[in-house]
């Protein structure tokens, strides 16, 4: 079952399309990512969901409720982490304070807020900040604060923009490793905006790559990547005549970019499994010594550079 | 609807405020203002003519009283233009907005956050002004009498309130439309004193004698009562209406 069903949502600021007829399906339990540049619609298209924003076309459906029609159902089965998290807690209220007033707000139940907090804090390793104004935390851990008011009514759907954009590494690894373990266990559906690819790529079992308010991609991260395997990068590290081993290289009719590197060329090949011997026997063959011959691993990155750059479709 | 929820936004806000010395004493010393001007007249003329201090005190009641009303007004105001422009600068707004509030739970929420310390401050200054005076007319042996008096304080705790209650309706209308605290705030200032006349209305009853008419007395009250009833239903309806998340957010 699809938790968000977006229907050609689209939302018009003036004569900017922020969102363009989008259509997207978040399978319940999934953790989605969705990755565009800057203004590509992506806060937007969470700012529709959350029913903060109205759309101009189209409609979504939330866990099986109209963003439209029936908003406040909507948001009682969802967290939110809005754009700049860190920036959008109550400086002057306790770090306690925070989180019991939106427990409140979501309505968990009076006797349970004390113990959920006290779970969130502690495991974010901010129960001995407990008392202290959210305001004199420290920027990652505001970021951790929003998450725990995100979590804390423990909602059936997650939004997320940039969650770990804060966070110091162990802390975004453990923030990634809560997220797919709640999804697992329990079928907590997160819908995530980001730039960080690699935490992406970690995290989320389907993504979708968007531009100026289009879905260009959307699909299974795995199936995704596959669709590169097509063409394929080398990292061919030589003896001292990289220049030699460039211009055989470029020669080469299957090999689709060149590059030097420090001390190495870093080549890409149509139909690798062909022609990579091919390049290899003509290295060889013009006397270039070859100590290393090493595919690379195909990130979302490539994946997301040829999408932009329209190469992948 | 729960009152409930808006009851927590309510708090929540006071809290916060609160928590702002300006805030907290500025409302303080405001509201404390008028209670004193009245004290200190009481307390002159019962030290200077004691035996005609009551009927003289009396005579002035629907004159000067309605101070008190001003004087807490104008705190309401500020505090209501900071109620939705306010979370927006301080980027609080979105989060709240994603709560399962309804638009009525939060705006009622926003007004009882201005509503409810204003009433207290107004309430509070009635009871210190009537103690304090009967306590001072009494140590010089003067006749004990109500200040302010009846009409006073039909004005005082029946149009007052629902006075408030439209002031604090529309500051909110305001700051949902406005992008930054301080154009609320100048907002403000138009808004209080338009608020004013009403309150201003029984002073104009004097009559050649230098007198209060009372019938004149009490058909301001009565229609500032009205004025204030039509203009909390407007602009309460104003403010429901008018209330748009997608603008507030796109602003």
């Amino acid at each position: 079952m699809d938790e968000v069903i977006i229907e050609d949502l689209t939302k018009r600021f003036g004569d900017l399309t922020a969102v363009d007829h989008l259509e997207l399906n978040v399978p319940e339990g999934s953790i989605y990512g969705l990755l565009g540049p800057n203004g590509a619609g992506k806060s937007t298209t969470i700012r529709l969901l959350c029913t903060l924003l109205k759309p101009s076309e189209g409609t979504a459906s939330v866990g099986g409720f109209d963003i439209i029609e029936s908003p406040v159902s909507v948001r009682e089965i969802i967290g939110v982490m809005p754009e700049e998290s860190n920036h959008t807690l109550y400086a002057t209220m306790s770090t306690y304070d925070n989180l019991e007033y939106f427990g409140r707000l979501y309505g968990v139940p009076e006797a349970e807020i004390p113990g959920r907090i006290e779970e969130l804090l502690t495991f974010m390793g901010l129960w001995e900040r407990k008392d202290d104004p959210a305001g004199e935390l420290s920027t990652g851990n505001r970021q951790r604060l929003a998450l725990c008011r995100a979590l804390l009514h423990r909602p059936r759907v997650v939004l997320m923009d940039e969650p770990t954009s804060a966070l110091d590494p162990i802390a975004a690894k453990k923030v990634r490793e809560l997220i797919i373990s709640l999804a697992a266990k329990y079928r907590q559906t997160f819908f995530i905006n980001s730039h960080n690819l690699a935490e992406v790529q970690r995290m989320c079992g389907r993504i979708a790559i968007i531009d100026k308010g289009r879905i260009l991609l959307n699909g299974k991260t795995k199936e995704l990547r596959s669709k590169l395997q097509a063409s394929q990068n080398f990292t061919i590290r030589v003896n001292d005549d990289l220049e030699k081993a460039l211009s055989i290289a470029r020669s080469m009719d299957f090999v689709t970019s060149a590059e030097e590197e420090v001390d190495s060329i870093r080549v890409t090949i149509e139909d690798p499994l062909g022609n990579n011997s091919t390049l290899m026997r003509s290295l060889l063959s013009e006397g270039v010594q070859i100590f290393e011959f090493a595919e690379q691993e195909t990130t979302l990155e490539d994946l997301y550079l040829d999408v932009i750059k329209g190469g992948v479709t | 609807m729960a009152l409930r929820k808006s009851m927590l936004v309510a708090r929540a806000d006071l809290r916060m405020a609160m928590k702002v010395k300006m805030v907290k004493y500025g409302l303080i010393i405001m509201s404390a203002m008028a209670p004193i001007m009245l004290i200190g007249l009481v307390l002159l003329l019962a030290l200077s003519a004691p035996a005609v201090a009551a009927p003289v005190i009396a005579m002035l009641d629907p004159m000067i009283s309605p101070v008190i009303g001003i004087m807490v007004i104008v705190p309401a105001s500020m505090i209501s233009a900071n109620a939705l422009v306010g979370e927006k600068e301080q980027n609080t707004l979105e989060p709240l907005l994603c709560t399962p509030l309804t638009d009525r739970e939060l705006l009622i929420g926003k007004v009882l956050s201005s509503f409810i310390p204003t009433i207290t401050l107004l309430l509070g200054s009635v009871i210190v002004t009537e103690i304090a005076t009967n306590i001072i007319l009494t140590s010089v042996g003067a006749e004990v009498i109500l200040f302010p008096g009846v009409s006073s304080l039909f004005l005082l705790l029946v149009a007052g309130p629902i006075l408030i209650a439209a002031v604090v309706s529309v500051m909110v209308l305001i700051s949902g439309k406005v992008k930054r605290v301080y154009e609320a705030y100048q907002s403000s200032g138009v808004v209080v004193m338009v608020f004013l006349i009403p309150l201003i209305l029984p002073m104009l009853s004097m009559n050649s004698g230098g007198t209060a008419d009372i019938s004149l007395v009490w058909l301001s009250n009565i229609f500032t009562l009205l004025f204030a009833s039509v203009l909390a239903i407007v602009t309460w309806t104003l403010a429901i209406r008018r209330f748009n998340r997608d603008r507030i957010v796109s602003m």
